[in-house]
C-alpha cells in the first residue's frame, strides 16, 4: 500500500462516515461548551492521542491503561455528568439539539445590569449604579464595601433591597465586577433641578458633574430609570437606550460586530477541529494496525447472456487476500464478501477472467490485497434443443427361471435443452437405475429420467417420470440358458 | 430334413416376431421400396441355435458370458454388406462388417461379458452407407 493508496481508495461512503461523525462531535461541542462534560470530553480525546503514541512507540502498559480508560470512559461520563446531559437534552428542542448554533449562554455584565435595572424600577426600588469612566473615583466617593464579586442580578438586587444596610449607597461596577457597594457620592449644587428628583439623582447627577462616570439612578417614588453623565440627567425608557449609552461609555463594541464574528470564527473554528479529529480516528481505526486475512469465497457469475449456458469453469471458490485494520478484519464475515465475474461479453467457447478489485464487493474499509487463483476459465455454450430416446438402465438381478423380453417406454423419447457442444454428443437419456430385484411377471411402474450434465434440462411439457410396461416370460426348457 | 426345420422356424419367427419385439428404436431409414434391402428381424438374444435366435430378451445376465445381436434381411438383391455397432453407455465398443448374400440372409454378432459390461448398451444396424436400420437396447445387469 503506497503513501497515497489510503486516499485512493476512500469511497463515498467513507467520506459520508467522517462527515457525520464529525457533525455529531460538533454538535456535542455545541451543546456542552462551557460545562464540565466538555472539558472532560476534551482531556479524553488527550488520553486518546496519547495512547496512539503510547501504542506507536510500543509502550505497552501505557497504551494498555490509556485504553482501559478510554473504554469505560463513555460509561464515566454518563453517570458523572447525567444531571448536566439531562439539562442539556430538556432544555432545548430538537432543532437546538441538531442544528441551530446558539449564542453563548453566558450573559455579559452589561446585560445583566441593565436587566437588573429594569427590574429595580419595576419593582420601585431605589438604587444607584456607578460605571466609571477612565477618571479614577477615589477622591470623588466614600465609604462604602468592597464586594469584587461577579455580577449578577441577585446581588444588584439584594443590595438595593431596603433591608440591606447599604442600599442608600451606590454600586460601582468595575471591569465587569461589583467592586464596591454602599459609597457614598458627592450631590449635586444645582439648583434648578426638577421637583421629583430625590437625593439619589441629586447624588448621580452630582458624580457626573465632577468625574466622566456615567451613573443610572432608579427612582424609589416614580419607579423611572435615569442617567446622569457629563453634569447632564437624561431619562431612560428603553433598555436598547441603555445599553447603547452603556456600550458608548465603556467602549464596548455593538454585538452585531466583533463579538458576533467572534463567535462565528469559533464556531467554525470548533467545525474544523471536528472534522481533524474524526478524520484522524477514522483513518486510525480503518486503516492503521493493517491485519490480513485469507478467506474462501464462492464466485458469482452475473448477466449472463440468456441463449449461453455455462458448461465448466475452472474453479468455483477463490481464496481471497483481504487487508484492513484489525477490528474491521475480524468483523468481516464471508457472507459480507462477493466475487462477482460479469459474463456479459463472454463468447461460446473458453473465456478467461482475471479477478480484479472491481469484481470483488467488500466491506467499507477491507482491501483485496491479492486473489488465489488470478485468472478463472469459464467454457459457455449457446443453448440448443434435442429429441433424445428414452432407455430404462435396468440393475439386480431377475430370478434365472424368468426372462424380461419387452419393455415399452411411455413416452419413449423427451426433449431436452443444454449447451449444444454438450448435446451433440448426447444421444440417449437413461432412466434412473431399475431394480429387478424382485420382479416375479410382467408389470409397470414409473421412474424418474437422468439428467446426465447439471445443464441439461427436461424442456416446458416434458414428463421428469416415464412409465414402464415390461414383459416377463418364464424360460422355457429351450430357454434356459447354459450359464 | 434338420434344415427344412430350421427354415420354417425362421419364417414363422420372422413372420411373428414384430408383435413381440423387445424394445427396439424405429429405423431412421426404412428402405422399404420393392426389392430393396429389407431388415425383416433384429434381436438381442443369448445365442444362435440353428440359425435362430435363442432366448430374445432385453436383459441379460452377466453370467451367461455371451450376448448376441441376430439380423435377418430379406430381400437382399444384391451382394453388399452391413454393420452391427455396439454401444455401451453411449461408447462405441466394437464395430462389425458382416456380408450378405441374394436372396436373403441371416447374420448376427456376439461380444464377450466382463464384469465391467453391466449396464445400459445398444447396437445400432446399419447398411454399408451408415444409414442406421435398427436401434435394439438392452442391459446387462447381476
Amino acid at each position: 500500500m503506497d503513501s497515497y493508496s489510503f486516499l485512493t481508495g476512500l469511497r463515498w461512503q467513507d467520506v459520508l462516515d467522517i462527515a457525520l461523525l464529525s457533525y455529531i462531535l460538533f454538535r456535542l461541542y455545541i451543546l456542552f461548551r462551557g460545562t464540565y462534560v466538555s472539558r472532560v470530553i476534551a482531556g479524553l480525546a488527550v488520553i486518546w492521542c496519547v495512547q496512539e503514541i503510547a501504542q506507536y512507540l510500543g509502550l505497552i502498559v501505557t497504551s494498555w491503561i490509556m485504553q482501559d480508560i478510554i473504554a469505560v470512559a463513555a460509561l464515566i461520563i454518563i453517570i458523572i455528568f447525567r444531571n448536566e446531559i439531562r439539562n442539556v437534552l430538556q432544555a432545548k428542542n430538537l432543532r437546538a439539539i441538531f442544528w441551530s448554533v446558539p449564542d453563548k449562554a453566558v450573559e455579559t455584565p452589561l446585560e445583566v445590569t441593565i436587566e437588573s435595572v429594569f427590574r429595580l424600577a419595576r419593582h420601585k426600588t431605589g438604587a444607584l449604579i456607578v460605571f466609571p469612566g477612565k477618571e479614577d473615583l477615589d477622591d470623588v466617593v466614600r465609604g462604602g464595601v468592597v464586594l469584587n464579586g461577579d455580577v449578577s442580578k441577585e446581588i444588584i438586587t439584594s443590595i438595593f433591597k431596603t433591608e440591606s444596610s447599604v442600599h442608600d449607597g451606590a454600586v460601582i461596577i468595575r471591569q465587569g465586577r461589583v467592586y464596591k457597594m454602599g459609597t457614598i457620592l458627592p450631590l449635586s449644587r444645582q439648583e434648578d433641578l426638577p421637583s421629583h428628583y430625590g437625593t439619589r439623582h441629586r447624588a448621580a447627577l452630582g458624580l457626573a458633574e465632577v468625574s466622566d462616570a456615567l451613573v443610572i439612578v432608579v427612582s424609589e417614588e416614580r419607579g423611572d430609570i435615569s442617567v446622569a453623565q457629563d453634569g447632564k440627567m437624561t431619562d431612560i425608557r428603553d433598555c436598547f437606550v441603555l445599553s447603547g449609552l452603556l456600550e458608548r461609555h465603556l467602549g464596548v463594541l455593538p454585538k452585531a460586530g466583533t463579538e458576533q464574528s467572534e463567535a462565528r470564527m469559533h464556531t467554525m473554528v470548533a467545525a474544523l477541529v471536528s472534522v481533524l479529529f474524526v478524520t484522524v480516528v477514522w483513518f486510525s481505526f480503518s486503516r492503521g494496525f493493517e491485519s490480513i486475512m485469507t478467506m474462501e469465497i464462492p464466485v458469482e457469475f452475473t448477466k449472463r447472456a440468456p441463449r449461453m449456458e455455462i458448461l465448466e469453469t475452472s474453479v468455483n471458490m477463490v481464496n481471497l487476500k483481504l487487508s484492513g485494520s484489525g477490528s474491521l478484519i475480524r468483523a468481516t464475515r464471508p457472507d459480507q464478501v462477493h466475487v462477482k465475474l460479469n459474463l456479459e461479453n463472454a463468447v461460446a467457447g473458453r473465456n478467461t477472467y482475471t479477478i480484479t478489485r472491481e469484481n470483488v464487493s467488500l466491506p467499507p474499509g477491507v482491501f483485496l490485497k491479492e486473489a488465489d487463483p488470478r485468472a478463472i476459465e469459464v467454457s459457455l455454450d449457446a443453448i440448443g434443443q434435442k429429441e433424445l430416446p428414452i432407455q430404462v438402465d435396468w440393475a439386480g438381478h431377475l430370478a434365472d427361471d424368468l426372462v424380461l423380453t419387452q419393455v415399452t417406454v411411455i413416452p419413449d423419447t423427451a426433449k431436452v435443452s443444454g449447451g449444444q457442444r454438450n448435446l451433440k454428443e448426447l444421444v440417449t437419456l437413461y432412466t434412473e437405475k431399475v431394480s429387478l430385484d424382485g420382479i416375479a411377471g410382467s408389470g409397470s411402474q414409473k421412474v424418474n429420467l437422468v439428467m446426465s450434465q447439471a445443464s441439461l434440462k427436461l424442456l416446458p411439457g416434458a414428463k421428469q417420470k416415464v412409465e414402464l410396461h415390461y414383459r416377463i416370460e418364464k424360460r422355457t426348457a429351450e430357454k434356459k440358458t447354459d450359464g | 430334413m434338420r434344415r427344412k426345420t430350421t427354415a420354417i422356424l425362421f419364417i414363422v419367427t420372422a413372420l411373428l416376431w414384430p408383435a413381440a419385439a423387445p424394445a427396439a428404436d424405429k429405423p431412421a431409414a426404412s428402405p422399404n421400396k420393392p426389392g430393396a434391402l429389407t431388415l425383416t428381424e433384429a434381436v438381442m438374444c443369448e445365442g444362435i441355435e440353428s440359425y435362430a435366435p435363442k432366448t430374445p430378451a432385453v436383459v441379460f445376465s452377466i453370467n451367461i458370458g455371451k450376448v448376441s445381436c441376430y439380423s435377418n434381411f430379406d430381400p437382399v438383391p444384391e451382394k453388399t454388406y452391413i454393420y452391427h455397432r455396439w454401444y455401451f453407455k453411449d461408447r462405441l465398443t466394437t464395430r462389425k462388417r458382416l456380408y450378405l448374400k441374394p436372396p436373403r440372409w441371416a447374420t448376427y454378432t456376439s461380444i464377450q461379458l466382463r464384469e465391467a459390461d453391466r449396464g445400459p448398451w445398444r447396437v445400432e444396424i446399419t447398411d454399408k452407407d451408415g444409414n442406421i436400420l435398427k436401434v435394439l437396447r438392452f442391459s446387462i445387469t447381476d
